[in-house]
């Protein structure tokens, strides 16, 4: 008994304190909100002609003048006279941890060339990154510190990791002024009661799902469909989608397993559910490691329908693995830019040939595609900000409504003001797994693949074309 | 083992006693109703069991050496499978990548396939062992005589290094582990099995037959001696640092093995190491304390009885979602322990501690 007791005390003790830290949702923002001073009036920002000259520089904004003298701007936190320091609050460690990192990685590359060219308006950027483990708690953790208004303090976010971790800190964003490009399409985003201060880029998980079952429905003359996903913000804002769309289409849900698979557990289950009911076409809105085990799995135990998911789902990678031939079968790929190589624009040039300049023996990924764009987003929208003379939090906030960001071919072009019916994306990629088109092993240096052949994009389907955005497709009871 | 007394008057044993015969009956009935899908599932959750029993012999030969919960399990697991990974797929283990390359030259002598992919794998296990002995060497040693909460918390944060480690550094992204059975398997009426089963099921018996043979070489006394009493296997002039040596070696090797299964089915579909096959440990923690953290058979039982429950709930159960919540399975073996510690406070076969009044 004396050697159990040693061994359970100290289980028992530290789940008391995962437990504790687990349950503390209090977010411990900033407390001091920034004070702007001498900020000029956004409403009366010039209209711009020009972007800035940086020749080799990503550039992307197609409405900027150049910046007044860096004394001129204003300033509070997170900018110096030298640098601008941006924030990546970001799942370094968790579960979206293999795609993350080289979303995280290549966006070092895209700064790193910024910043070979005269940076942002005179200033140097420097990126401060926090692991957020896709860890509610840890996220507010990394916020607060990165909100902070003294040095650890960031003008804004370029990357802010997971749909409930973004929705966490949401509120926070707004009290603190801090805009943020949420690395999640949650549909709420384009809400300005859920979203105000967060920029997401591309369409959301709902209109993707719609652009996705449509699209697979008609490919594979499917009468029934079954859905699978995580739940919360991500899994079931896709599932949402998905059945908007079965139900414009007429498709039956004869699986409904929206917010049925939870990460980690055993999907016996799911599959056994799924097995049972026999769909002509499957949606996944889940991650690469819970796709693998329930795809394979099902395809395992005799079910050959047709899957399809939210981008998140797939992950090139696994063609290598065991699950490689059944994918090349039966998945095809739904994601919301183009993906590497796959198509000859100024953008994709940008990015092939920064990754070799920069990363030459990083791992072929389309990741970096995400990274560029992210990356063009928040310089484009800190040159407008600096072009208002105004880089203060808020005035980034406020530069966001006069920004137009080209994405070169890499992405739909965006815009964030007016009504979210005028300005959400609705155009979507569809790419047939191929496993004949991956090259295992690769690098950005080596002409390789990542195994995919564009079926249609930008695609948008009647039912995403026709939706008409009135709030959030989910939102969490 | 002392002989389980059953009690009637303790509610715990009505319920477990229930439950059993309540198990009996119920894997009866679907023999009948549906003999194809029970003996389907009777052997993914033998498998299952099997992986996680494996992993509870790790856990079981640290604690009974040295009376430590090794919570960096998972992660030695996860990088245990990072090796074989190396030197089945790359044929080199790189240190890692920095210093310099070991090349495998098992695949340059040529053979059938399998054999050098077993060889190889061996040659992984025995790096995994080497992990394990600069642990010990380097963070557990020193804290002998210390408190053993701070050594448990120690290897806490050994797991949190090692994965961090695993993932910034090494970057593991689906490394194929090219096991020679792959995902194939036969099916039975409408359920499938995947050779991945059998293999598991093999090397989890041959595991515990070494480790029955061990304890009762001159070493495996030295190591059950220092697990009765430190101070008085010190006085015959044992060992200990030898005998702690040797535990962490041969944790971090069935470690391995417990990882390297956790890429397969019916754990994952992929074949391929990732981060999350470090998780996996965890999922066996409850079979280790069901079973009595100082018990080698109670590993094993402790490990099958906790994947058979996990398995036929999943299967089972799939249709009560609506009640039981679709993570229902994650609880399942923590219900079978909680329900086995309220029979046998000190696991199935854990060794009770009389103390005198």
């Amino acid at each position: 008994m004396r050697k159990l007791t040693k061994g359970i005390v100290p289980i028992m003790a530290l789940a008391l304190v995962a437990a504790a830290c687990g349950g503390d949702d209090d977010t411990t923002s900033a407390t001091d909100a920034p004070v702007v001073t001498d900020a000029p009036d956004t409403t009366d920002a010039p209209d711009t002609t020009d972007a800035p000259d940086t020749t080799d520089a990503p550039d992307e904004t197609t409405a900027v003048t150049s910046p007044p003298p860096a004394a001129e701007i204003a300033t509070d936190y997170g900018v110096t006279d030298d640098i601008i320091r941006v924030g990546l609050n970001a799942d370094l460690s968790g579960i979206f941890a293999p795609l993350v990192t080289q979303i995280v990685a290549g966006q070092e590359a895209f700064w790193e060339i910024v910043n070979d060219n005269g940076g942002i308006a005179g200033r140097q950027v420097e990126l401060e990154i926090l692991d957020n483990a896709y860890d509610v708690p840890t996220h507010l953790e990394n916020y607060a510190e990165m909100a902070d208004t003294g040095d650890t303090g960031v003008i804004m976010f370029s990357q802010s990791t997971g749909s409930p971790h973004t929705a966490a800190t949401a509120a926070d964003l707004v009290k603190d002024n801090l805009l943020a490009i949420p690395l999640s399409w949650y549909s709420g985003w384009a809400d300005p009661s859920i979203g105000a201060n967060v920029m997401e880029l591309y369409t959301s998980y709902c209109l993707e799902a719609m652009n996705g079952v449509e699209y697979l429905a008609g490919a594979n003359n499917a009468t029934t469909i079954g859905i699978v996903s995580f739940p919360g913000e991500y899994g079931q804002d896709g599932a949402t989608g998905a059945k908007t769309a079965a139900a414009a289409l007429g498709l039956e849900v004869v699986y409904d397993g929206e917010g049925a698979v939870v990460p980690g557990s055993d999907q016996t289950p799911v599959i056994t559910e799924l097995v049972a009911a026999n769909p002509d076409i499957v949606w996944a809105t889940l991650n690469p490691t819970t796709l693998a085990e329930i795809l394979g799995g099902a395809y395992a135990q005799g079910l050959r329908a047709h899957w399809s998911g939210n981008s998140p789902s797939w992950n090139y990678q696994l063609l290598a693995t065991d699950l490689g031939p059944i994918a090349d079968e039966v998945y095809t790929h739904s994601t919301y830019t183009a993906l590497w190589g796959a198509i000859d624009t100024t953008g994709m040039n940008a990015v092939i040939d920064g990754m070799r300049a920069k990363q030459p023996d990083a791992v072929l990924s389309d990741t970096y595609i995400i990274s560029w764009t992210e990356g063009m987003a928040t310089k484009a929208v800190l040159e407008q900000a600096a072009a208002n003379g105004d880089m203060t939090r808020a005035g980034v906030v406020a530069a966001l409504q006069d920004v137009q960001v080209d994405f070169q071919g890499l992405a739909p072009d965006q815009t964030w003001s007016g009504e979210p019916n005028d300005f959400i994306v609705r155009e979507s990629y569809l790419y047939d797994v191929d496993i004949a088109s991956y090259t295992a092993g690769a690098t950005v240096s080596d002409e390789g693949g990542t195994g995919f052949v564009l079926l249609e994009g930008p695609y948008v389907g009647d039912i995403a074309a026709n939706y008409d955005f009135q709030g959030a497709c989910f939102v969490a009871g | 083992m002392a002989k389980l007394k059953l009690n009637f008057s303790e509610p715990s044993h009505v319920i477990g006693v229930s439950l059993l015969i309540g198990g009996v009956i119920f894997s009866v009935y679907e023999l009948v109703h549906d003999p194809d899908i029970f003996v389907t599932t009777l052997l993914k959750s033998l498998a299952l069991g099997s992986v996680y029993a494996i992993l509870a012999l790790g856990f079981v030969l640290i604690f009974k050496a040295t009376e430590v919960v090794n919570f960096s399990q998972g992660s030695i697991a996860m990088i245990g499978a990072l090796f074989i990974s190396f030197m089945v797929a790359d044929e080199n283990l790189p240190i890692v990548g920095f210093f310099w390359e070991i090349k495998n030259p098992i695949y340059s002598l040529g053979g059938p396939e399998w054999l050098m992919w077993t060889l190889s794998v061996l040659v992984a296990l025995c790096f995994a062992a080497m992990l394990g002995l600069v642990i010990e060497r380097l963070a557990i040693r020193p804290m002998i005589g210390e408190p053993l909460f701070s050594v448990a918390v120690i290897t806490l944060g050994l797991e949190i290094v090692l994965r961090g480690f695993a993932n910034d550094t090494v970057k593991i992204q689906y490394r194929n582990i090219n096991a020679p059975w792959g995902t194939g398997g036969f099916k039975i009426g409408s359920g499938f099995v995947n050779w991945s089963y059998f293999a598991a099921m093999i090397v989890a018996a041959i595991a515990f037959v070494a480790v029955f043979f061990f304890y009762r070489s001159r070493m495996g006394i030295a190591m059950r001696a220092v697990a009765h009493d430190q101070e008085a296997a010190m006085a015959q002039g044992i060992n200990i640092g030898k005998v702690f040596a040797i535990a962490w070696g041969a944790g971090a090797v069935l470690a391995a093995l417990g990882g390297l299964f956790a890429t397969q089915p019916p754990v994952r579909q992929t074949g391929a190491v990732d981060p999350e096959v470090s998780l996996v440990a965890f999922r066996a923690l409850p079979a280790v304390i069901l079973g009595g953290l100082d018990s080698v058979q109670g590993a094993l039982i402790g490990g099958l009885i906790v994947g058979t429950a996990e398995i036929y709930a999943g299967q089972y159960l799939s249709g009560q979602t609506a009640w039981l919540g679709s993570g229902y399975p994650l609880i399942v073996p923590y219900f079978v322990m909680i329900i086995g510690l309220l029979v046998r406070p000190y696991g199935l076969f854990g060794t009770p501690e009389i103390r005198r009044v």
